[in-house]
């Protein structure tokens, strides 16, 4: 009896380590082949592939594989995938509906529902504008518009890059001639400190700026107003006039770091949400406030 | 000494037992319970519609609590991609050209049915209209879209599709309900209303009759009947559960010949963009299930989810209207003994424990709906159980002055004395 369960479990183990996944190519773009059985091919939407199929992306290229006829997964950068080492990716969650009522239900009772003024994203989710043509650099809408008063933290103009380009270009026109830009430089970040442009600008006036993978051009420009100090100390006046009667120091400056971001003054607002975060340090609004605000604008 | 765990519980569960029991037979509770129903039947008789005045009924039109288990409680996630019937292929915004050139080569793929869910209102130009109609013509497995009107003399008829006369196989694309209603039912096929013999088929069927003889004669036995759209797969931008191949990587080859011989080739217009909502339709999966949203889903994969419902033989059952009172009335019952014990007997708790009860009893009926949705395909509804648990609560207060005056004037025996509180 004892052997014929052993062999019943080596059986099982067997079996379970032979189980191989399958996958399907769903979609791709740019220049993709499969190798299987040493044989290279183009690949093809709808190709099955076994897991002993590799997948190879070149640069710029992008392709989505379907695992077990449920799990999706995409790569988007250059290699060479062996298919047998993302049996991870196959992976799916797999609780009941009855279980996810349960959880959905308590999680529903007991979450507060929160304020805007505890959750910065949703409220300020509206920003954004219609956007033209398609290149390889994503500039987050919230820099569209940029108030700058000198001075401050230092505060980096972020954009992300949708290929796999080392180098970035950076442009600053001034706002009545586009055409030229009156300051341009190579950078290998995805970002620039604003204090290293702030001497190529004038307070008082607008400027705008862009990023482009180098040798490529981007027509999406963003704003940049170089405000006077004297602007800046009237809007700050306004919002710290606001205040409720007995406000806390870090109560006030996590509203103002809150109000300054809402218009539009990114660098100032960062100064006051790490005034918060350090007045209050048991506070963990201030604190996740302070990180998501960092991660959100790659200060590092 | 201390009661075992065991007998602890089967102490309490025959005192909960005990609440729900004592009154249940009492003609209390009985008359009660069809005072119950009566008043829903009189305010239901009332012929005034005062829901346009009623924003929570304006907002909860639209809604089916088994919406939630889509959008919240994952429930068709795990539903794996079609990889053997059903091959959606984007036309974009390709024009008539572009499409009988997209209809030519997804045809050079032998697909075993094609069905190409676009309109043709009347002729634009010349030249591409005769590469389109020549494309219809050729292929006699393409199943053209048309929408059903009636003409003048109420005549059901096929409209919308200049190209109908070139075309082998046609079926119509409108749904039973408006643009911003959620799209949950569908006719297999429509009747004329005054000539029987007319019988037109939607999109789905029509495909369905090319390609699977078995599963379109047990569709065709529910001819102009309405049917529950069972939504099992859906295409977002997170989740792929039907294979949709671009109109470009068609023409370029860039297609696995495996991917579309022998299936459902469906040409149509997708677009995975939330801000883009031509030909999209409200549907069950919609991320919200109720209030403002938009629509979440191209009309050609609720024609797909259509066809794999009719295929894969998993139709929606729905409990019949009768067996939703049945239930209702049981419940209505079993509460009312229940409601009428703390009336009662412990009065002071009556309204905490009444309003405990309710929505537990709201949580418990809105699971249990989604469970025999999702478990076993039947769709009971139970927002009339739920409506007699909110109501008895008030209803008792009547019905002890109702039993009490009656208990007066004609000697009505009741468990409620004059001025209980």
């Amino acid at each position: 009896m004892k052997k014929l369960q052993l062999f019943t479990l080596l059986f099982s183990l067997t079996l379970a380590a032979s189980a191989q996944n399958n996958f399907l190519l769903y979609s791709f773009k740019g220049n993709v082949s499969v190798v299987e059985n040493n044989v290279e091919s183009k690949a093809k939407v709808g190709k099955p592939l076994a897991s002993t199929a590799t997948v190879k992306v070149a640069a710029g290229g992008a392709v989505t594989l379907i695992c077990n006829e449920a799990a999706m997964f995409t790569f988007t950068k250059a290699g060479t995938y062996a298919l047998n080492k993302f049996g991870d990716s196959c992976r799916v969650s797999s609780s009941s509906v009855s279980a996810n009522y349960v959880k959905y239900v308590w999680a529903s009772m007991t979450k507060p529902t929160g304020s805007a003024g505890s959750n910065r994203k949703a409220y300020m989710n509206t920003v954004g504008a219609v956007s033209r043509s398609i290149n390889n650099i994503w500039i987050d809408p919230r820099l569209d518009t940029l108030n700058y008063p000198g001075g401050g933290p230092e505060f980096p103009l972020s954009w992300k890059s949708y290929s796999d380009a080392k180098d970035f270009d950076f442009s600053l026109y001034s706002s009545d001639n586009i055409s030229t830009a009156i300051h341009s430089t190579s950078v290998n970040k995805l970002k620039i400190p604003i204090g290293d442009i702030a001497n190529k600008m004038k307070q008082g006036n607008s400027y705008f700026w862009t990023a482009s993978v180098k040798g490529e051009e981007n027509d999406e420009l963003k704003i940049i107003n170089y405000v006077t100090k004297e602007t800046y100390a009237a809007v700050l006046d306004a919002i710290k006039k606001q205040g409720a009667a007995f406000e806390a120091p870090a109560e006030q400056a996590y509203r103002i770091g809150f109000m300054l971001e809402d218009a539009h003054y990114l660098s100032e607002a960062y100064t006051y949400y790490t005034k918060a975060a350090t007045l209050d340090t048991a506070n963990a609004l201030y604190r996740s406030t302070l990180m998501s605000f960092k991660k959100d604008y790659e200060i590092k | 000494m201390k009661k075992p765990l065991h007998k602890h519980i089967g102490h309490q569960a025959r005192k909960m037992h005990g609440h729900f029991t004592k009154y249940l037979y009492e003609r209390d509770t009985i008359f009660a319970t069809i005072w119950v129903f009566l008043f829903i039947i009189i305010l239901g008789s009332i012929p005034l519609n005062l829901g346009s005045l009623n924003p929570i009924k304006l907002g909860l039109k639209d809604l089916d609590m088994n919406d939630m288990s889509y959008s919240k409680l994952g429930k068709a996630q795990n539903t794996p991609i079609d990889t053997s019937n059903i091959v959606v292929i984007n036309i974009g915004q390709a024009d008539r050209e572009g499409i009988a050139a997209i209809i030519n080569k997804t045809a050079s793929y032998k697909p075993k049915v094609m069905g190409l869910d676009v309109i043709f209102n009347g002729p634009r130009d010349a030249a591409k209209d005769s590469l389109l109609r020549e494309a219809i013509q050729r292929n006699k497995n393409l199943v053209v879209a048309v929408k059903i009107e009636t003409d003048s003399s109420d005549k059901l008829i096929p409209t919308e599709n200049f190209f109908l006369n070139n075309a082998s196989y046609y079926g119509y694309v409108n749904f039973p309900n408006d643009d911003k209603e959620t799209v949950r039912y569908y006719f297999p096929f429509k009747k004329d209303d005054h000539d029987k013999q007319i019988v037109l088929p939607s999109f789905s069927s029509s495909l369905v009759k090319l390609y699977d003889t078995t599963a379109y004669n047990k569709i065709k036995k529910k001819a102009d009947s309405k049917v529950i759209v069972n939504y099992t797969r859906n295409v977002t931008e997170r989740k792929k559960q039907y294979l949709v191949i671009e109109g470009e990587d068609l023409l370029m080859d860039n297609i696995d010949s495996s991917a579309i011989n022998g299936r459902i080739a469906l040409l149509a217009y997708v677009n995975l963009s939330p801000n883009d909502i031509e030909d999209k339709k409200f549907t069950p999966m919609n991320e919200k299930f109720a209030g403002k949203s938009h629509p979440d889903m191209n009309g050609i994969f609720v024609h797909a989810n259509i066809i794999s419902m009719v295929l894969e033989k998993n139709y929606v059952k729905k409990l019949p209207s009768w067996a939703n009172w049945l239930i209702s009335v049981l419940v209505c019952w079993l509460f009312m003994s229940f409601f009428i014990r703390y009336y009662l007997e412990s009065h002071i708790w009556f309204h905490l424990v009444a309003k405990i009860i309710q929505v537990a009893s709201a949580i418990l009926f809105v699971w249990l709906g989604i469970h025999l949705f999702d478990r076993y395909r039947l769709k009971v509804d139970m927002k009339m159980s739920l409506l007699v648990i909110i109501m008895a609560v008030d209803v008792i207060y009547f019905y002890e002055a109702w039993a009490v005056w009656m208990h007066k004037k004609f000697n009505y025996k009741t468990v409620f004395k004059p001025h209980h509180h």
